[in-house]
């Protein structure tokens, strides 16, 4: 996948410029947010359920070495064979090499964020290939080529007419309509015929289980399960975090997952894989590969803030309640990754360099960190990288700014030079105002206005004001 | 040497510093391991039907196949591949199937995968199993897989019919899946299924309807 967080201003600017996206915006994501809700309330203590979640999922990522090696001996034990990748480009050339070896020419997949994050789909149709997207909406995005939308709806605001034309395209389609269940009829023919003749089907993992070496998915549509069920050879792919200690915590995992992902207390299929099929099976996979892709993650696992990244379960919550993803989208944050969680995990997986300013747009509600089942503090780790990003920048160009805030901090400690300073600054304030309000500015400061207003100082400050009433009160007692 | 990506990748991970594991809540015990099988069989029932699954219940073997008998006709089916578990083996369905020209297959029936493949994908109507256990909690059916339940026959046709004895039927997920998982005895299934109600989507417009990839309708007769 194309990796576009860099432009995230540019882009966010142009995303508020689509009326359709944004009515689209103001309607589900609220929507769904209030189902999750409700559902939750279907736990008997739904405060003492989100707090279990965030406490297995920070168990999982404080043992992830250990639980990695009991996953990796249980899964070879039921005769997995398990593969470890360093990054995106071992990754995808051992599925190459694993689709070469038995002469496959095309590939069925379930979603697997991990294998958008390697850009594996690429890498496949760059070597004669030809990967299929399964998941309705991953099947959208992937023919028109775009990041998803949505966590949970890839392509979930792709109008009608769009979806039409591209089916009539590149889906054999053979009618024209704009009916989203008579689409979603003629995507299923269409990749019916897939399931049926492919060879090689790749799938994501929700959960790994230590405990009994299982590879854990969840979904509504039964594309994955036709995945596991259809081909002779399945590749799953995961990343390290995925991992959970035992049966019983993946349990209440899923319960939490379902509810904040769709709002749903379950979705229609949850598949557990314990090694390829067995022998009197029919069906199923001769062979199971699961790749674990390392991608950066045992590096950052070193920082004990950057850590906490690793617990997300991509349940997506955070995404539907952000007051900025809830303007602007999921393209402008440029990968797999969108909304609060995008906004964690890019950075972290990309390094700052290739992220630019998106980690900077938050207003710090919090909101994505109340919601969290997984116990993320995402403005905590927004801070985080601001303060890494000035470290890294000091030393080039970031003198005025350090000088600036170093005047700033004095002042703001001291009341006495702080209403020095202010008295000095007033008049030349009150210049600029217009109306009451400062809208622009010139020099340094010109960017603070490119949002915001300031309104003009008070002739008189309040200081000023109270210290005269006093005087007077006195003067009368 | 060279150092694998595996041992470099732990051996990474290990040299982190470590940190506290947090302490568990206790979650109070769940709603559902108070009901009574009424209790059990209504909310099963209530959390299937709203996924769009219909329920049944049937007392005996009979009743079973006047409820298939039923659905065949109402549904038009002529071509049903079964499971061979000991639920639906106990049908004797081939026998029904004669009575009501209705042709009945088991995976066995094909002299390889290939031919199993194309017939449960194209030229089947309907899918018949058992399953394992029925879960209260959501309306939800455990499918272990293995030699007599095959993967396909309960997601490829459009309508899955499934039978499940009602001493199968538990209160929440743990009770079932303590049973493959819990380390003691079984050995646990290459593939295990939660199936709660038809395949669905609501990928296009936020649109939802049935049927997306699997079963377009689920049945669910509970016997007993
Ligand atoms: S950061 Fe938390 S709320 Fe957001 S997707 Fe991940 S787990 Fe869900």
């Amino acid at each position: 996948m194309k990796i576009d967080t860099g432009n995230f201003v540019r882009n966010a600017k142009l995303e508020m410029q689509n009326q359709y996206a944004r009515t689209f915006l103001s309607l589900l994501p609220p929507y769904i947010a209030a189902r999750r809700v409700k559902v939750m309330g279907s736990f008997p203590d739904p405060a003492a359920a989100q707090e279990l979640s965030r406490a297995i999922r920070a168990e999982a990522v404080a043992r992830m070495p250990d639980l990695l090696e009991e996953f990796e001996k249980n899964a070879i034990a039921a005769g997995a064979r398990v593969l470890w990748a360093r990054n995106a480009a071992e990754a995808n050339e051992m599925i190459l090499s694993i689709a070469r070896e038995r002469n496959v020419t095309m590939v069925t997949k379930g979603k697997s964020m991990i294998s958008e994050e390697t850009g594996l789909n690429d890498a496949l149709a760059r070597e004669g290939i030809e990967p299929f997207e399964t998941d309705l909406g991953e099947f959208i995005a992937q023919q028109l080529g775009r990041p998803p939308f949505h966590i949970v709806g890839p392509a979930i605001n792709v109008p009608v007419e769009e979806v039409c034309d591209l089916f009539m395209k590149k889906a054999g389609m053979q009618e024209e309509t704009t009916d989203p269940v008579e689409l979603g009829y003629a995507a299923r023919l269409f990749l019916r015929d897939k399931f049926r003749r492919a060879r090689l089907g790749i799938t994501g993992v929700n959960m790994a289980v230590a405990d009994t070496g299982a590879i854990i998915n969840v979904e509504n549509e039964g594309n994955i399960r036709f995945n596991k069920s259809s081909p002779r050879t399945q590749v799953s792919v995961m990343s390290p975090e995925k991992v959970v200690p035992t049966t019983t915590d993946a349990l209440h995992l899923l319960r939490v997952l379902c509810r904040n992902c769709t709002g749903q207390s379950i979705s229609a299929y949850v598949s557990i894989d314990r090694g390829p099929r067995e022998p009197a099976e029919i069906d199923g996979p001769e062979e199971l590969f699961i790749i674990i892709v390392d991608n950066g993650r045992s590096r950052l696992y070193h920082d004990p803030k950057l850590r906490e990244a690793l617990r997300c379960i991509r349940c997506g919550a955070c995404l539907n309640l952000c007051p900025v993803y809830a303007k602007i989208g999921g393209y402008p944050y440029g990968w797999a990754y969108s909304g609060p969680m995008g906004q964690v995990l890019n950075p972290a997986l990309l390094g700052l360099e290739e992220t630019g300013d998106l980690f900077k747009a938050c207003t710090l509600c919090g909101t994505c960190r109340e919601v969290c089942p997984a116990g993320i503090d995402h403005p905590a780790i927004f801070l985080h990288y601001r303060a890494l990003e000035v470290k890294r920048k000091r030393r080039s160009s970031g003198r005025w700014e350090a000088i600036l805030f170093g005047v700033w901090g004095t002042a703001a400690a001291h009341s006495a030079v702080w209403r020095f300073l202010y008295r000095l600054a007033r008049p030349v304030l009150a210049v600029f105002g217009k109306k009451g309000k400062i809208e622009a500015m010139p020099g340094p400061f010109a960017g603070w206005f490119g949002a915001r207003d300031l309104p003009v100082p008070a002739r008189r400050t309040f200081r000023d004001q109270w210290r005269e009433s006093l005087s007077k009160q006195g003067g009368a007692s | 040497m060279k150092e694998s990506a595996r041992e470099e990748i732990l051996a990474r991970l290990r040299q982190a510093p470590k940190m506290e594991i947090p302490a568990r809540p206790v979650m109070p015990t769940p709603r559902e391991a108070l009901f009574d099988r009424d209790g059990l069989i209504a909310r099963f029932t209530e959390e299937l039907t709203r996924e769009s699954g219909v329920v049944y219940r049937a007392a005996d073997r009979e009743e079973i196949l006047d409820y298939l008998t039923e659905i065949a006709r109402a549904e038009s089916l002529t071509r049903i591949m079964m499971s061979t578990d000991d639920m639906i083996r106990s049908l004797d369905l081939p026998a029904w199937g004669e009575r009501q020209g209705v042709s009945v297959s088991t995976a066995a029936d094909y002299p390889d995968r290939e031919s199993y493949t194309r017939a449960v994908f194209d030229e089947t109507d309907a899918g018949v199993t058992g399953a394992d256990f029925a879960v209260a909690e959501t309306g939800t059916l455990v499918i272990a897989h293995g030699g007599n339940q095959p993967r396909l026959v309960s997601l490829a046709p459009v309508l899955h019919v499934a039978v499940v004895g009602i001493d199968r039927l538990v209160p929440i997920y743990e009770d079932a899946l303590s049973v493959f998982y819990g380390g003691a005895g079984r050995i646990p299934p290459a593939h295990l299924t939660l199936v709660t109600g038809p395949s669905m989507t609501a990928d296009i417009r936020a649109t939802a309807f049935k049927g997306m990839h699997g079963p377009r309708r689920v049945i669910v007769i509970l016997a007993g």
